[in-house]
């Protein structure tokens, strides 16, 4: 008899398997967390991906993570649009305390990483790195935990406002530490300079010229949500690969895309933002791979630098918040939550740390290995500090439940 | 607080009380910040108070004690200006109108005080339901027997004041057809309605009595009525007005409600009349469904006839008051825009139309609370 009708052993599955796996075991995992310790769901997703990803079982091989790419682009597309989006320049300009405050909040916690590394015997260029990848909260944890806890409320907004400034700030000043490191590598002064001009121009430039796009198409499609939210989807997504072929920064691009859709909104063109249920599945699968690709192995061998690293990162934030809240109008109290809040760090700065590396070898080894362990913490811990914190500020829905 | 004691005031004093939206600017949904406003607002000097309402999505502004319109119009503009300022550095948006056109009343949390909690436990979802901003006007009279009379008397015109001030056409997204959704949502309390035809001061508090003696009410405040009186400041309250979309609007409304009262008081048109409520019904429905083109039976008359004349008619007829009182420029506004057929339930149907979008509309709403000149009226 001819079997040949069925499959080779073992059968290869291809993506669709691949991301219904993904999605049914972030589904669980979120459901199991949530339900057994009270914790976030996107904890209950990260953990999933840990369970699934090389560290642990092995279920998940490192090639799945580039197969999955375009979700994880299209995610985080979708989520620093949005957090740009929401960045309101006239509440900067009414309220100028609150600008003063975003900046202190970057700046100081930069400095107290820098100096936490620089005690700990780090080269003063490889620390300056470190420290401002360090400097970026994660935009998808903050977003999502807002969302899923439908907070809404001062420390909610501030919380997505600095989020916003500290991840472009993050991202200029690793870009600005670009030709020094390039000098490091004995690279011509024209080339050190002009690299870093050019992935902040040209991500503007992109950004600029996609934001015309979206507002006009937006105006010509009109105030239909279903159509603007695939419009919205295409330029995201367009945004990005666009960004990725050119090599410039796709956060900076999507990030400023957000802002200038909203600020350049003149004819109110655009409708509120809404994601749905739809966004939910991207982001679950975001979360899933984001712990898949955690790495934890090398956490014991430098837990002193990574408890420190965390400290001061949080020691710095919240001097700045503590320092400015009061003047920007945060009612007493809430600053210590808001600082909190502030804490998650994800895959933001896994792909940070890996675009680094990969042009510089040298920043790699321990200093790597330091913010890769310090992530695969916050991780976990993060999503759990900022639905706390929310709830303590009693922001978020008691009808929502658990995030 | 003995609730049996009219404390005398100044005849015709006026103040105001204004319900106020609380709207975030990303979303321009309503926002849960009034917690927050409330804790900047305290460090502001205000000549008026602002206090928190029913739900954190609420604040109530109110006025002082006044005489005169401009007075009024004067300090609602500088408290206005304050409570703007202080929510931009929130970013919140403040906004009038009736109803938000588009929120969902299950996301809406009640503000966390004794008597707001035992509100919301008692009318479970209606309390929800009731995040809708209305106006209330104090006039003071001399005494209860004073009260009572003005009562019965003004009932009259409350079609008036619903058609002058509607300004929630939209209602959970939709478009409701009326002109002011908001006393639809007022209806639904068991409370809801109209005092008693009582004669006296002495047969309202028997009446009073006897409501608490059966626990119907704990006090005066569970009555919902279109118009109560308030013994404690020595006036009675009028309920019936949406909050309009501008200070300005509002003060009018309280000049023309001080010029009827003048000509009530002194004047003594005519005995109190129990049809008035016989029609009650009747003519509030019309005035909040059609606005100024709804139908009104006049009890007295016994004939019915165009809301919007009725009205003309009655602010011309005020008019010798209200150049006593110094409010004719208010009264004349008001009737110029009932003979143009201008609402402010019109004006946000026609920004709706315009610009497609009811967060939109909510944006260009609270730009006009905020002093912006109108895009376009109508």
């Amino acid at each position: 008899m001819d079997l040949g009708f069925l499959p080779q052993l073992p059968p290869a599955f291809g993506q669709p398997a691949l991301i219904g796996a993904l999605l049914l075991a972030g589904l669980l995992g979120g459901e199991l967390v949530r339900r057994l310790l009270g914790l976030p769901r996107i904890t209950g997703y990260v953990l999933a991906g840990v369970l699934l990803g090389p560290q642990v079982s092995g279920l998940l091989a490192p090639g799945a993570l580039g197969e999955a790419r375009v979700l994880i682009d299209l995610s985080l597309g979708l989520i620093v649009f949005e957090l740009g989006h929401r960045l309101d320049f006239q509440w900067l300009r009414r309220n100028r305390w609150l600008f003063v405050a975003a900046l202190a909040e970057s700046a100081f916690c930069f400095g107290a990483v820098l100096a936490t590394l620089l005690a700990f015997g780090f080269e003063p260029l490889l620390a300056a790195t470190a420290a401002a990848i360090g400097t970026a909260t994660s935009p998808a944890v903050v977003l999502l935990v807002a969302h899923e806890l439908r907070a809404a409320g001062q420390v909610t907004e501030r919380m997505l406002l600095f989020t916003a400034v500290n991840s472009v700030l993050a991202y200029v000043a690793l870009t600005l530490l670009l030709p020094f490191l390039h000098l490091e590598h004995a690279v011509s002064w024209g080339e050190a300079v002009l690299h870093p001009l050019y992935i902040l121009g040209g991500s503007a430039l992109v950004a600029f010229v996609a934001s015309l796009a979206l507002l006009w198409l937006a105006g010509w499609v009109g105030k239909r949500e279903d159509r603007q939210f695939i419009l919205l989807i295409a330029l995201v997504v367009l945004a990005v690969g666009v960004a990725r072929s050119l090599n410039l920064s796709v956060v900076v691009t999507v990030i400023v895309l957000g802002m200038l859709a909203r600020n350049f909104d003149y004819e109110q063109v655009l409708l509120p933002l809404r994601f749905g249920y739809g966004g939910q599945l991207f982001f679950v699968i975001l979360f899933v791979l984001a712990g898949a690709s955690v790495e934890f192995t090398a956490v014991p061998a430098v837990a002193t630098a990574v408890v420190a690293f965390i400290v001061a990162r949080y020691l710095g934030k919240s001097l700045a918040i503590l320092a400015f809240g009061r003047l920007s109008g945060v009612r007493p109290g809430s600053a210590g939550l808001l600082s909190l809040a502030l804490l998650p760090m994800s895959g933001l700065a896994v792909v940070m740390v890996l675009d680094t590396q990969a042009m510089y070898p040298a920043f790699g080894g321990e200093l790597a290995a330091v913010v890769l362990s310090a992530v695969a913490v916050l991780e976990i811990l993060g999503p759990i500090a900022t639905q706390f914190a929310l709830k303590r500020a009693g922001e978020a829905d008691p009808a929502a439940g658990s995030a | 607080m003995d609730e049996t004691h009219f404390t005398a005031s100044a005849p015709l004093t006026l103040g105001v009380e204004l319900e106020l939206q609380l709207v975030k600017s990303h979303d321009l949904d309503l926002a849960r910040d009034a917690g927050d406003l409330l804790a900047r607002l305290e460090k502001v000097k205000l000549a008026g108070a602002v206090k928190p309402e029913l739900t954190e999505s609420m604040i109530e502004l109110n006025s002082s004690v006044h005489t005169r319109h401009a007075a009024l119009a004067a300090e609602l503009d500088a408290t206005r200006d304050a409570v703007v300022r202080e929510a931009g550095m929130l970013n919140l948006q403040m906004c009038g109108g009736g109803t938000h056109p588009f929120h969902s009343w299950t996301e809406r949390r009640i503000f966390p005080t004794e008597r707001f909690r035992h509100i919301l436990e008692r009318y479970g979802y209606l309390a929800k339901q009731f995040t809708v901003f209305g106006q209330h006007i104090h006039v003071g009279c001399a005494s209860g027997d004073d009260a009572v009379y003005l009562v019965h008397m003004m009932t009259r015109y409350v079609p008036h004041f619903i058609a002058l001030s509607a300004a929630s056409p939209f209602y959970q997204g939709e478009d409701t057809s009326f002109q002011s959704s908001r006393l639809t949502a007022v209806n639904a309390f068991p409370l809801a309605g109209h005092m008693p035809f009582v004669q006296d001061w002495a047969e309202f508090i028997e009446y009073y009595n006897k409501m608490r003696a059966f626990g119907v009410i704990e006090s005066m405040k569970d009555f919902y009525w279109d118009i109560r009186p308030k013994p404690e400041f020595g006036t009675i309250e009028m309920r019936v007005c949406d909050t309009p979309l501008t200070v300005g609007r509002a003060a009018q409304l309280a000049a023309y409600a001080q010029a009827l009262a003048k000509w009530i008081l002194e004047e003594r048109p005519q005995p109190a009349k129990r049809a008035v409520y016989l029609v009650n019904a009747f003519n509030r429905f019309e005035a909040s469904r059609f606005g100024l083109r709804g139908q009104l039976i006049d009890p007295f008359e016994e004939a019915k006839r165009p809301l919007g004349e009725d009205i003309l008619d009655a602010l011309a007829g005020v008019m010798p008051q209200a150049a006593a009182l110094e409010s004719t420029e208010a009264l004349s506004a008001l009737a110029a825009d009932v003979r143009r057929g201008y609402s402010d339930a019109g004006w946000l149907r026609e920004r709706f139309a315009a610009n497609k979008s009811l967060a939109h509309t909510v944006r260009e709403s609270a730009a006009r609370w905020a002093g912006d000149k109108p895009r376009a009226s109508g």
